[in-house]
């Protein structure tokens, strides 16, 4: 209770210090940052132009033609799965409520093994560009596909909003840019980067990405561990003697209010992270299964040892920032708020320079994941909207090329506007919304298309829209958005993270509504299983799905 | 292509790559989801529950390290070896099994393998 009474106190002084501060100095413009990250965009610039020449068909374009080899395509999941909030949002949770801010490193880790030992294999075999692929091998094209391009639509989207805001903040405070100039950067990278040079370039932008992030991540730790004399215990005792809660700050259970929804955040993680469509999307652009089966391998050791890192770059920051005058206001807060932690530490280990380091790497991180995205979304909208479901399958590959770029400015401005729209806004809390979407959608239909035979269109369609229309209005009902956004003064549904019910609902349906389908329809796309089942197994099939 | 599935279902060695893989599969899925839940539990019933008060208790005498954070620790650890393994075993004996099952069916179907 105390932590929770001293974090409140601290969170009502914030706003009040941020305006007075805010009125008194306006932002200075970060030189040595803004040199940096000009660096980063001339490589990736240069990136794109070389992909876009190399971009000819729909394969170059969404699937970078399957020719990534394993390692890159491990290093360019790291850049997908690592997003700023990896870095600097598992730091700002150990930073204010200790070791539950773990949590966030340990359990969606998970997701990795699972992926390998339920996924890898089985996607590749059976996809081509997008997950909505694997499901419409023996489901109806066009109701699965809208279901499946919808909801990533809406993951996308709400990903996006999560990002966007974030950015903007981060790069009007360490660069010292304008909010709305910062979003018009970054939208302007993203188009350019995903329009021109598709998939080949988004892989390499992440790529030169997820190394700097690692050696970034990599130097503050080491720098920090140096400080204690490579004793990681020392470090910690020196956290619990600084840290307001003492050595809670080592226990669990400062961070999530109840069971219910501990269990409920934990499985959204989990499972939701092994079903995102942007990082399952980058299965496809390796040329088999052993290939898919090696990044995955090499993705799950670069996010492994980066989680790891995390062990130690939270606690540091509670070391090193909650005490330095530099970092704090004239209240005590931190500048900037707790996801300013790990910036401020980088600041503390390594002086300007590594502080504009870690601030470019921030920056491109963002772009990257946008990036990352923003492809996601056009595949959705180019490869299953524009031509399976209204095209039937028979549009040209100049034509599904052209309306993917299309789909990637849209997504782009669509992005940079809402970005500006909920500036100011507390978005942290909609990242649950993606990953409840890809928890209580994508996962169950996956996962039961692939391993159950009595799964049908009907079962997976009705199934998968309640769990999203679900998802989406518990959300609304729930406490962040009915209570504290719309300021009701009790919320009626009252937990904050709604994937523990959303999947349940989402597996029963599909299962029971498949059971009660008895269809000509449904008996045929029962017997196709066996098929699938073979090529899911044996890759054969998928050779020839590679080769347009 | 269906006529090759066919053969290939007909392979009594692609049973039996079929039914290794899956025990492989879920055992190692058993190892993992026990240890993120063990996690997930910990955090979600402390310190009501013995399992869970052992996480927030230092390691030793005149420590700071607490259980919690080298379970965490080991799990992530544990996690990168599990997918390790399975790499192993798959892109080995699984591959190599897959391999000589497709080739026969193609021979059979009167394909080049």
């Amino acid at each position: 209770m105390k932590i929770l009474r001293a974090s409140s106190l601290l969170l009502l002084a914030t706003p009040l210090a941020a305006l007075a501060q805010a009125a008194a100095a306006p932002p200075k413009l970060n030189v040595i940052a803004i040199s940096m990250f000009l660096v980063f965009v001339a490589v990736s610039l240069g990136i794109t132009v070389w992909a876009a020449f190399r971009t000819k068909n729909t394969s170059d374009f969404l699937a970078a033609g399957g020719r990534i080899s394993g390692f890159q395509n491990g290093l360019a999941i790291t850049g997908d799965w690592c997003s700023s909030a990896a870095l600097m949002g598992i730091a700002a949770l150990i930073y204010t409520t200790g070791f539950d801010g773990l949590i966030y490193s340990v359990v969606p880790f998970g997701a990795w093994p699972l992926m390998m030992f339920l996924m890898a294999d089985r996607l590749r075999n059976l996809g081509k560009y997008t997950i909505a692929d694997i499901v419409s091998l023996r489901f109806d094209r066009v109701q699965i596909r809208t279901l499946v391009a919808v909801s990533s639509l809406v993951f996308v989207i709400g990903y996006l909003i999560v990002q966007l805001v974030g950015a903007g903040t981060l790069i009007s405070n360490l660069f010292g840019l304008p909010y709305a100039t910062a979003e018009m950067i970054i939208g302007v990278l993203i188009v350019l980067y995903v329009a021109f040079g598709g998939m080949i370039a988004t892989t390499y932008v992440q790529l030169v990405k997820a190394v700097l992030l690692l050696s970034g991540a990599s130097f503050i730790t080491f720098a920090v561990l140096a400080r204690f004399n490579w004793s990681p215990d020392a470090l910690y005792a020196a956290a619990a003697s600084i840290h307001p809660s003492k050595e809670a700050v080592m226990q669990p259970g400062g961070l999530l209010p109840d069971p219910i929804s501990a269990i409920s955040c934990g499985i959204m993680l989990l499972f939701g992270g092994a079903a995102m469509p942007h990082v399952l999307m980058r299965f496809f652009t390796v040329p088999n299964a052993r290939e898919a089966r090696k990044s995955v391998f090499y993705a799950a050791s670069f996010i492994g040892y980066f989680y790891l890192l995390t062990f130690v770059i939270g606690y540091g920051a509670i070391a090193f920032v909650m005490k330095d005058p530099r970092f704090l206001d004239a209240n005590g807060a931190i500048i900037g708020g707790p996801n300013m932690a790990a910036i401020h530490l980088s600041e503390a280990m390594g002086g300007d320079y590594f502080l504009g380091y870690i601030a470019a790497v921030a920056f491109a991180t963002i772009v990257a994941v946008v990036a990352g995205l923003t492809i996601a979304g056009a595949s959705a909208i180019s490869h299953d909207l524009y031509a399976n479901v209204f095209r039937h399958g028979k549009a040209t590959d100049r034509e599904v090329v052209k309306v993917s770029r299309i789909a990637a400015v849209v997504i782009g401005v669509i992005g940079i506007v809402l970005g500006i729209a909920f500036k100011d806004q507390n978005i942290a809390y909609m990242i649950v919304i993606p990953f409840t979407v890809s928890s209580s959608v994508f996962f169950p239909l996956l996962f039961l298309s692939m391993y159950w035979r009595g799964l049908t269109t009907t079962g997976a369609v009705v199934g998968g829209s309640v769990a999203l229309v679900m998802g989406i209005v518990l959300l609304v009902l729930g406490p962040t958005m009915w209570k504290e956004i719309l300021g009701h003064a009790e919320a009626i549904f009252p937990y904050k993270y709604p994937a523990l019910f959303t999947i349940t609902t989402s597996f029963l349906t599909m299962i029971i509504v498949s059971k009660l389908d008895t269809s000509d329809r449904a008996k045929r796309e029962i017997a196709e299983f066996d098929d699938q089942f073979v090529r899911s197994q044996t890759g054969l099939g998928a050779e020839e799905a590679a080769q347009h | 292509m269906k006529h090759i599935y066919q053969k290939i279902k007909e392979d009594p060695r692609f049973r039996e790559l079929e039914s290794k893989r899956r025990n492989f599969t879920w055992l190692m899925v058993g190892i993992m989801l026990a240890n993120d839940f063990w996690y997930i539990c910990a955090t979600a019933f402390y310190p009501e529950h013995g399992y869970a008060r052992f996480w927030g208790t230092p390691i030793g005498e005149g420590y700071a390290t607490t259980w919690g954070i080298v379970i965490g620790f080991l799990q992530t650890i544990l996690f990168i070896v599990l997918v390790g393994v399975y790499i192993y075993r798959a892109n080995n004996e699984f591959d190599t099994l897959k391999d000589a099952i497709v080739a026969d069916a193609r021979r059979a179907a009167g394909e080049k393998p």
